[in-house]
């Protein structure tokens, strides 16, 4: 069924609680395809107009629709808000993928290699989820690392994203030059009210991972008040930094819990080398 | 519908019906429109995507099946204006949405502008790709009069092929680009022209110009302004977030049936496409007896001798006699040797008549002689290993000593 509206939809999931939200069915159909997922109902989320737009918010906050598609927040407009998001937004896949796939079901989906999350994640977006009968407001963080995850019958609403005002970045590795889910992504965004330097490490691990320590010692070597620029030696250690913070020495190995003895695998520094460069080019495009 | 055997046949295509419950594999009913048609459908389990509905279900078999993850692009259709991959579109959530699929684009009779350029610049090789190519490229340049290859590339990224390496592609994007603009400017010199004999302002410039460009119905070429025309022609239409209604009508062709006589949908055992009109095929070539849809008569050409087909042997067939010296004429041409007695290829394993030899065993089969190298140095396989089998790895085989 294809409800108009959100209210509509809600309903809809509370009286079928077994019913499957479907975005742009990118992820769904290919799970359905692969005979992973069987639908009992189908709720289509398409014709909501509401959460394909979005819209303004006091306190320098915008608030995104879950139905916004990737190709729609690769457009220029969109890029000018929240650049970081748009790049995101424009490798997520072909064009046949982009002009359907939405924001919600990629946070939804929560795969590894997702693409906006490691974003989402560097701008602290909160996540609105709506149920008949109510709403509540969840760290898209918390969301990801199941601290809070998506109840049945609730629907993804809205991506509260801070407007930032400063260059954002957003760097991915792939294995082809075609569109193809990230080895690794960074992303990277400057919050100079906060004088904070927030990074985000995509597709190493379940979820997004924010080097902190990195982050507060890198936000420390920036001349926030001159011309913001920075030793090319410190940002050069900030990749390492975040490398090391975010991938383990044993990333790869068999028994991936068990003590190494033998310094990093062949696989770590393979992949530090990988998001050791995508940090430093991240922070070295932010600072230019 | 239900009686008709495509529809039964495919309402279950596993045959898992008897077996699964209606709870276990809900199904809908819902009306398709696909190229200005509604096509109903009826029954179908939810989880279908639009790709099978539109191939096994309506008998539209354009749209290719490579990969149902979307990574291949050969499914390719527009819905409601936007390319996107078949295979990943629920079809009973495409109800109500405007469906152009690869047979659209040739709903004018004969092959679009984008396919007659893909087939003339060398881009289709075994043709699987080409479908949804030919609506990639379609959809870019109803988008972007105008692409740079690099626009090109990025546009076409989503299609795979795995045969020709996308030159040929590249090249019929800029032969189309740079044939419709010519036609626009021609058409836009012709409307300037009857401006100026008129000596009044050419008000509708769009009309005349679509008239004098009539290329195919629904790829109807739009004039360009004589400006630089903007990368993307409808950036500044995209303000909403509202889908954008396709940029051109119901892509139904004047002289396309009217949905209510449309010829196909009764079907009866038919596989056809929905486009091609017979009765037009008749017509346009009455020399040769029109395929009918509905009884499989196959098109016997005339200027043939009145014979019955011989069929090629299949691959592999056993031909007994070989290159003779004295080989005969058959069917009025050399055939290079005699009308053999065709045999179906024995079985594997079958001992061939005549020969010392036994056949080639069934795998596994412990070979006559154990020893065929001599016995082995270190007293033969080990336990647990019935000879004949390929050891494992690392086990010492006596040809290692010889080796060594
Ligand atoms: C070929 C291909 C390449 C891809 N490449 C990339 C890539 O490079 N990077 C990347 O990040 N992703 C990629 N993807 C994945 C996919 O396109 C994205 O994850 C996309 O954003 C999913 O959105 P959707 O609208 O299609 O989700 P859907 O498939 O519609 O939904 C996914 C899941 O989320 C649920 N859901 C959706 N919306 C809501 C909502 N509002 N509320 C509650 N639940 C909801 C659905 O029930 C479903 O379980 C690729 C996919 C394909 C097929
Ligand atoms: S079959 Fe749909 S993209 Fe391959
Ligand atoms: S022509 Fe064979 S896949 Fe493209």
């Amino acid at each position: 069924m294809l409800p108009a509206s959100l209210d509509e939809a809600v309903d809809a999931l509370a009286a079928a609680p077994a019913a499957v939200p479907v975005a742009g069915a990118t992820d769904l159909m290919e799970a359905v395809n692969a005979g992973r997922l069987r639908p009992a109902a189908l709720v289509g989320l398409g014709r909501i107009t509401e959460l394909r737009g979005w819209r303004y918010e006091d306190g320098g906050t915008a608030v995104l629709g879950a139905g916004l598609t990737h190709a729609r927040m690769d457009r220029p407009d969109f890029a000018a808000l929240i650049p970081a998001l748009a790049d995101a937004a424009r490798t997520a896949g072909p064009p046949q993928v982009r002009n359907v796939g939405t924001l919600g079901g990629n946070i939804v989906t929560a795969a590894p290699a997702g693409d906006t999350l490691p974003v989402l994640t560097a701008l602290e977006a909160t996540v609105t989820l709506a149920r008949s009968g109510g709403t509540r407001e969840v760290p898209v963080s918390h969301l990801l690392t199941g601290l809070d995850p998506v109840r049945p019958g609730e629907l993804l609403t809205w991506v509260r994203v801070p407007l930032l005002h400063a260059p954002q970045v957003f760097l991915k590795a792939t294995g082809r030059s075609g569109p193809a889910r990230a080895t690794a992504s960074v992303a990277l965004v400057l919050d100079p009210a906060r004088r904070a330097v927030r990074c985000a490490v995509g597709a190493v691990a379940p979820v997004p991972l924010r080097p902190l320590e990195a982050e507060a010692w890198v936000a420390g070597c920036i001349d926030w008040d001159g011309s913001r620029e920075i030793d090319p030696v410190a940002t050069a250690a900030f990749g390492e930094y975040v490398a090391a913070a975010c991938v383990p020495d044993n990333y790869g190995a068999e028994g991936a819990w068990e003590a190494v003895t033998e310094g990093p695998t062949a696989a770590a520094v393979r992949l530090r080398r990988t998001v050791s460069v995508l940090a430093r080019r991240a922070l070295g495009r932010a600072l230019k | 519908m239900t009686t008709d055997p495509i529809e039964t046949l495919d309402a279950d295509p596993l045959g898992l019906a008897p077996q699964v419950s209606r709870e276990l594999r809900p199904c809908a009913s819902y009306t398709l429109r696909v190229n200005g048609f509604e096509r109903p459908v009826t029954d179908a389990w939810i989880g279908e995507s639009l790709l099978y509905v539109l191939r096994e279900r309506l008998g539209l078999a354009g749209a290719k099946d490579g990969c149902e993850q979307g990574e291949c692009g050969a499914c390719s259709v527009q819905v409601d204006g936007q390319l996107v991959a078949g295979c990943l579109v629920p079809a009973a959530l495409a109800a109500d949405s405007e469906i152009n699929t690869v047979e659209g684009l040739s709903s004018g009779g004969g092959a679009s502008d984008v396919q007659q350029a893909l087939a003339a610049s060398g881009a289709v090789q075994c043709g699987y790709c080409t479908p949804g190519l030919a609506m990639a490229v379609h959809d870019l340049l109803q988008r972007n009069h105008r692409p740079t290859e690099v626009e090109a590339r990025q546009a076409l990224c989503g299609n795979l092929c795995r045969c020709t390496g996308y030159r040929g592609v590249l090249a019929a994007v800029q032969t189309v680009a740079d044939a419709r603009a010519q036609e626009a400017e021609e058409a836009e010199a012709a409307v300037a022209a009857a401006a100026v004999a008129e000596e009044a302002p050419a008000e509708q410039p769009a009309a005349p110009a679509a008239e004098a460009a009539p290329t195919e119905a629904p790829a109807a070429v739009e004039p360009e302004p004589a400006v630089e025309p903007p990368v993307y022609a409808d950036a500044d239409a995209w303000i909403e977030h509202v889908p954008q209604p396709p940029a051109e009508p119901a892509p139904v062709p004047a002289q396309a049936p009217a949905p209510a006589e449309q010829p196909y949908g009764d079907g009866a055992g038919a596989y056809d496409t929905g486009v091609y009109d017979t009765s037009a095929l008749t017509a346009a070539q009455p020399s040769i007896p029109a395929q009918a849809v509905d009884d499989q008569v196959y098109y016997q050409p005339q200027g043939y001798p009145e014979q019955p087909y011989q069929a090629t042997p299949a691959h592999g067939t056993y031909v007994p006699t070989g290159y003779p010296d004295g080989h005969q004429q058959q069917n009025g041409y050399d055939t290079g040797y005699d009308a053999p007695v065709y045999e179906p290829t024995p079985a594997h394993g079958t001992p061939l008549p005549g020969t010392a030899h036994d056949g080639t065993p069934p795998h596994g089969t412990p070979y006559a002689d154990p020893h065929p190298h001599g016995a082995p140095a270190e007293g033969g396989a080990p336990a647990g290993v019935p000879y004949g089998a390929t050891p494992a790895h690392g086990i010492r085989l006596p040809e290692d000593d010889h080796a060594s």
